[in-house]
């Protein structure tokens, strides 16, 4: 009872806490963010993330899978698959029936989860650093850095709030964004072999 | 003595082509300056805090900052496909095979260095681009970087001036020079051995190369290659495995990797 109590206590503070913010910073978009920023929610997951790669215990190869599944779950959560998928092929998505929509997220999903798998990998206690964020609704951007062999390395998240959750819709990478990248390399698949072609190249990559 | 000849000439043509774009960029240039001491005012003090944005900015950076701005064009294409396959090749059958073994025998640490070294010697041109650009701070900067890298940090080889003093370097080279001064980028160009450029940063390449030490010293051209050839298999081996998983996540390698020279650059020419 004391601990429930303390805890009551708790969140009446943190509620008065959270309404002068709110008041304070009604006009500047803070007040959406209030209850869970973007920033903290990316930090959490990604040093959920970090704690399974850093594990001694998931490191042995024999557990390579189960590690990159544990990572995945984290991944799938983080993400706006279906979003990213469909800004990916611009224009031509309006063009796809509800099926060939669902196929091309599949796609697309795996596709992106393939090279989030390869960079971890590769991981070799880097440090993530956290730079700023930028929040007006339900739009926001939160600047992070990768320190890799001494080098800083920026990478940009752009996420959107979706039931009271941020995702991640676009990420860039030394100024290079994830969607623009595959929407022109889809672009120049599609021009000469159209949805079908893609769809096809797609599976045949996934296979390799 | 006829290359010394040919390189002076080639570096008097480029400063009297910038300057007489300096005068008409100094306007630009001083109402530009004010915004980023600005920008940078006001990530001090809400820094890991919530920034506000006014509705153009936002807008501006939401959605032109993220969407694909309009594509480079690409009138060699066949020839840069054949040089970007080649490149490829070399990459699997040369450079990897080479880099894993220099890998095996240099730790981290030292691949670091020999980075560091080859970076202290294009901090010359980084100080001519950042004057050039009216950027005396930065300028001044990439100058001290040199002076205390090249003595304290030993002969490069440790950033002394970025680990000790938090003096980052610019970054910058003449392509972006030449951009800062409205130039375009031109058409996309896949160089054999030097990999993803365009019209306008080959030409700054070259500039570049003339304010480079082993140009500046005119070392034989046999030196220039093997520096040349160290510093990208040291850079390889410090960058082992993300070639390939860009181009194996890609579906056409190709165009993957013109999208994303073009936006890097563009990310560097707007100092992002």
């Amino acid at each position: 009872m004391v601990v429930l109590r303390k805890i009551i206590v708790q969140q009446k503070i943190l509620l008065v806490f959270l309404l002068l913010l709110s008041a304070l910073f009604i006009d500047t978009g803070f007040s959406a963010s209030a209850t869970e920023n973007p920033m903290d929610q990316l930090q959490v997951a990604v040093d959920e993330i970090l704690k399974i790669l850093q594990s001694e215990e998931l490191k042995e190869p024999e557990k390579k899978e189960e590690r990159n599944q544990l990572v995945l779950n984290i991944v799938t959560d983080m993400f706006d698959f279906r979003e990213m998928a469909r800004s990916s092929l611009g224009q031509s998505w309006n063009t796809l029936t509800p099926e060939e929509k669902d196929t091309f997220v599949e796609l697309f999903t795996t596709l992106v989860e393939q090279r989030y798998i390869g960079k971890i990998d590769s991981y070799n206690n880097q440090k993530v650093i956290y730079k700023k964020q930028l929040v007006k609704g339900d739009k926001a951007m939160v600047y992070t850095a990768i320190v890799d062999k001494d080098l800083e390395i920026p990478i940009v998240y752009r996420l959107e709030k979706n039931n009271g959750k941020w995702l991640i819709n676009d990420l860039k990478i030394e100024n290079v964004s994830l969607i623009v990248n595959y929407r022109r390399d889809f672009d120049s698949i599609i021009r000469k072999e159209q949805f079908a072609g893609l769809v096809e190249k797609i599976s045949k990559q996934l296979e390799k | 003595m006829k290359r010394n000849l040919s390189i002076q000439a080639g570096f008097i043509f480029l400063l009297l082509f910038t300057a007489g774009h300096i005068w008409a960029g100094d306007a630009a240039g001083s109402s530009a300056a004010s915004e980023p001491l600005l920008a940078s005012g006001q990530a001090a003090d809400n820094s890991s805090t919530v920034d506000a944005w006014t509705e153009e900015e936002w807008e501006g950076e939401w959605d032109d900052e993220w969407g694909p701005s309009d594509a480079i064009a690409d009138p060699l294409e066949p020839l840069n496909r054949f040089f970007f396959h080649f490149n490829d090749k070399l990459y699997y059958w040369v450079l990897k095979p080479v880099a894993r073994v220099y890998a095996g025998f240099f730790p981290d640490e030292m691949q670091i260095a020999i980075r560091n070294f080859f970076d202290n010697l294009r901090t010359p041109a980084r100080a001519v681009s950042c004057l050039l650009q009216g950027r005396v701070k930065d300028s001044s900067e990439e100058v001290a970087r040199f002076a205390l890298n090249s003595t304290v940090g030993i002969v490069g080889l440790g950033d002394f001036a970025k680990d000790v003093l938090g003096l980052y370097s610019s970054e910058e080279d003449l392509g972006q020079t030449l951009a800062h001064y409205g130039a375009g980028g031109g058409f996309y160009i896949n160089w054999p051995f030097l990999g993803p450029s365009n019209f306008r940063d080959s030409l700054g390449m070259l500039g570049d190369a003339y304010m480079h030490p082993i140009i500046l010293l005119d070392a034989d051209w046999e030196v220039t290659i093997g520096a040349w050839t160290f510093e990208k298999v040291n850079y390889t081996a410090l960058t082992l495995g993300d070639y390939e998983l860009f181009t194996k996540t890609a579906l056409d390698p190709y165009a993957a990797v013109k999208d994303a020279y073009q936006q890097f650059r563009k990310g560097l020419i707007e100092n992002k």
